[in-house]
């Protein structure tokens, strides 16, 4: 039988060509080759449908231009070059003066004030060649100084409609904000929107800090403190600035927090006796949990976005390379097997790589790697990068750059997954160790 | 006894003598060579350095006026030129204040930035084998450039002020002074691009090599030749039933084509099927799909106009694979994208054949697109 049915399907196979040629079959072409290039799109300004709202017209059409453009993805055609205008937001589109300038994407939106005194702002997506919308309109609401929360997020959701991936653009960094000469450089907790607006200070330059974390819901953070004279965990509140020292035993060193993801839980290095090892601390209770108890140094862990394994640099056998482990702890796997020293390893949001530091022939880069090690890919190279962070759609890595001699300042930057798009991020200063929050309710 | 006549006797005689002649007149002998002869002297050496220099030396001249020597008390002759004047020395003019000394124009530069320097010393590496430098053994291969668009076919950086198109086109202009001016024409050339994406840590500092390479010594003769392994075959899926209902469901769909319908006429040659596959995947932009719209294979069907240009209404998504719905369905847009924006002049086909390609099932598969 089972022969029977596959000669029959080989004699239908043999047929289906003849047919498609004689009898009138469609054309069939496979197209396997195409091209990666930014997307044009434009973005006039928004109709103002009040007079209180046409202040906001232009600087949300503007701040969604930026984000989509600061992606790499997207190319903007500048205003000066539409032949279209947009005059009312329920008029229907003329997509053949956007199609003239070669726009393939086209967002459209109005702002006015609600009773309130809140921002309304509509917006659509539309597909310019093929002439239709792009999903359903969609209106958000919200308080005139936080437009650009508002325009961020309608560019989340352009970003999302088109590229089918979640955004990032309505997130937060919390980082170290660095000022003064680099032997006596003051340090200072931060936090800012992704592309540095809305710059806020979290602590002062009394003391070093270090290394902060997020909490998965971005309203928490984590970081090292040198308050008492030995680097210890504090977790600080974000809205009150409120903050509170973890509880570890006397005459030990805690660093490297990082939460797990339902924030319950901290997972740190201790060092006690001059060995370090990992500990994971429930953050109601503070009771703390070994987890590793090997002579070598275990540092810089962090969850998979399930909470079910961990990864984490050691140098147990000879240098700083990257190991998994379950998240109770037992027996940890290395995946790191290039030339150089691992570090600092991030497991995706997606759960799909780890992001990770090297430092391999006197240079530093930021690269990924699958999580069985495999398909390693460096994307970055310079005198110093380290410290990774994934955006909150995990398409994007932010680390800390610093540059060679006295007059060397680090600084942030972002790039792709794929290596495309390196860019700076602006900041007031020196900004090291950035941790990148989720997107915002 | 036989008589002997007269002219026997006669004809012996003459024999005899001529006989006699040539052995003993020397007919057959030759004379000796006349060999030529010099006398030779002996010369001793100093007797022929004699000869050589009477050779070499110079005719003597006769017949040379000789000035007689002046006799004893005869005055000299009187000197007729003058004594010489001392030159008349002009002291240099005393100024009280010396002009001052022009100073040269120097072109304000800028004060050069502070050279970062390294407080480390750098490492010495030790070459692990004699050689005398280590660089690559074969030369470096060309390094992609690092362009923001990533097409099969690389494409060097257009002029400046050269606008984008996909064809590219020679600019025309009315020349000066010419009384018909041709129709103008903007340059067009097609954008920069790469074949691969290359990160920041993939690009070379350098592209060029150090030093040459050492030449290798020959290698000797292999004892007896390599066979390379035999790929390994490849697992057979056991998916037969589906191979078997996929075929038959592919076969009995197009019984759903109505006859009207049915291309007829000479078939879409090689080349013309390629021309429009080119086509259409140039404007295949897949550079904003996510990650797992990059893994999906979307089949879309379009009706064509017999003006070469895709109905836009008509293209619809037949099926997917490889992702989810909402992948597959960015995947289509882009898709549908590529074929209304390069159809929009119309796809250069034969008219003839439109029956042929009125209908069209492309299959969009971005596997080679993933990361290059």
């Amino acid at each position: 039988m089972r022969f029977f049915l596959t000669l029959l399907a080989a004699c239908a196979l043999w047929a289906m060509p003849a047919t498609a040629q004689q009898d009138g079959g469609p054309l069939r072409l496979e197209i396997t080759e195409g091209v990666i290039e930014p997307m044009p799109f434009a973005v006039p300004d928004l109709v103002a449908e009040s007079a209180q709202a046409d202040d906001f017209a232009s600087r949300i059409a503007r701040v969604v231009a930026t984000d989509l453009s600061g992606t790499g993805l997207f190319r903007e055609i500048p205003a000066q070059a539409h032949i279209g205008r947009i005059t009312s937001f329920d008029s229907p589109v003329e997509f053949a003066d956007w199609r003239a300038i070669n726009a393939q994407a086209l967002v459209t939106g109005a702002v006015s004030l609600d009773g309130a005194g809140r921002l309304v702002v509509k917006f659509r997506i539309h597909d310019v060649f093929a002439g239709q919308e792009l999903g359903r309109g969609q209106q958000l609401v919200g308080e005139q100084d936080g437009w650009r929360r508002i325009a961020h997020k309608v560019a989340d959701q352009v970003y999302s409609r088109i590229t089918g991936e979640g955004g990032y653009f309505d997130s937060r960094v919390v980082f170290v904000s660095e000022s003064g000469p680099k032997d006596r450089r003051a340090k200072r907790l931060a936090i800012m929107d992704y592309d540095g607006a809305n710059l806020r200070y979290l602590t002062d330059d009394s003391t070093i800090v270090l290394a902060p974390r997020f909490s998965p819901t971005g309203d928490r953070v984590l970081y090292t403190s040198y308050e008492t004279g030995f680097p210890r965990i504090y977790l600080l509140d974000v809205a009150d600035v409120g903050r509170r020292v973890l509880p570890t035993m006397d005459g030990t060193m805690s660093f490297a927090p990082r939460f797990s993801p339902d924030g319950r839980t901290v997972l740190y290095s201790l060092t006690q006796g001059g060995n370090t090892d990992l500990y994971t601390m429930d953050i109601a209770s503070g009771r703390s949990t070994r987890l590793t108890s090997a002579p070598s140094i275990e540092t810089a862990p962090s969850y998979s976005p399930d909470g079910s394994r961990i990864v984490f640099e050691s140098d147990r056998s000879g240098s700083p390379q990257l190991y998994i482990m379950e998240a109770r702890g037992g027996e940890a796997r290395r995946i790191s097997f290039g030339q150089g020293r691992y570090g600092t390893p991030v497991w995706s949001p997606r759960g799909d790589l780890v992001a990770f530091t090297k430092q391999s022939k006197g240079r530093f880069h930021i690269g990924v790697m699958r999580t069985d090690g495999s398909e390693e890919r460096l994307l970055t190279a310079s005198f110093l990068d380290e410290g990774p962070t994934w955006a909150p759609n995990g398409r994007v890595i932010m680390f800390t750059r610093e540059t060679q001699g006295e007059r060397g300042e680090a600084r942030l930057y972002t790039v792709d997954i794929t290596g495309r798009n390196l860019r700076q991020v602006p900041t007031d200063g020196g900004a090291s160790d950035p941790s990148w929050g989720p997107l915002q309710e | 006894m036989p008589r002997v006549n007269t002219g026997q006797i006669i004809s012996g005689a003459a024999h005899a003598a001529v006989i006699g002649w040539v052995m003993l007149g020397g007919v057959f002998r030759s004379d000796p060579p006349q060999v030529e002869v010099v006398e030779a002297v002996a010369v001793s050496s100093e007797e022929y350095a004699a000869i050589m220099a009477r050779q070499s030396a110079p005719e003597a001249v006769a017949d040379v006026d000789t000035p007689e020597p002046p006799a004893e008390g005869e005055a000299a002759p009187a000197l007729s030129s003058g004594a010489d004047a001392a030159p008349e020395a002009r002291p240099p003019e005393a100024r009280d204040t010396p002009p001052p000394d022009s100073v040269p124009e120097v072109p304000a530069r800028p004060a050069p930035a502070p050279a970062d320097v390294a407080d480390e010393a750098p490492a010495l590496s030790v070459p692990a084998e004699d050689m005398a430098a280590l660089v690559p053994e074969t030369s470096l291969r060309p390094q992609p450039r690092p362009a923001p668009r990533v097409a099969p076919e690389p494409v060097a950086p257009s002029e400046p002020d050269v606008r984008v198109d996909d064809v590219a086109r020679p600019e025309v202009a009315p020349e000066d002074g010419a009384e018909v001016a041709g129709e103008e024409q903007e340059a067009t050339a097609p954008e920069e691009a790469a074949t691969e994406i290359v990160t920041e840590a993939e690009r070379p500092e350098t592209p060029a090599p150090a030093a040459s390479v050492r030449p290798r010594a020959r290698p000797a003769r292999a004892a007896e030749t390599e066979t390379a392994a035999a790929p390994a075959e490849p697992p057979v899926p056991d998916t037969d039933r589906d191979a078997v209902s996929d075929a038959l469901a592919a076969a009995l769909s197009d019984e759903s084509v109505p006859a009207a319908r049915r291309a007829s006429g000479p078939p879409l040659s090689a080349g013309e099927k390629d021309a429009l596959r080119v086509a259409v995947q140039q404007c295949w932009n897949v550079g904003s799909l996510s990650s797992e719209a990059l893994a999906t294979t979307v089949v879309v069907a379009v009706e064509m106009a017999e003006t070469g240009r895709p109905d836009t209404a008509s293209i619809r998504m037949l099926r997917h694979s490889g992702g989810s719905a909402q992948a597959a369905r960015q995947a289509f847009e882009a898709a549908r994208r590529a074929i209304i924006r390069c159809g929009a002049d119309g796809y250069e086909l034969p008219q003839e054949k439109y029956a042929q390609w009125r209908d069209i099932e492309m299959t969009f598969n971005p596997e080679k697109m993933r990361i290059k």
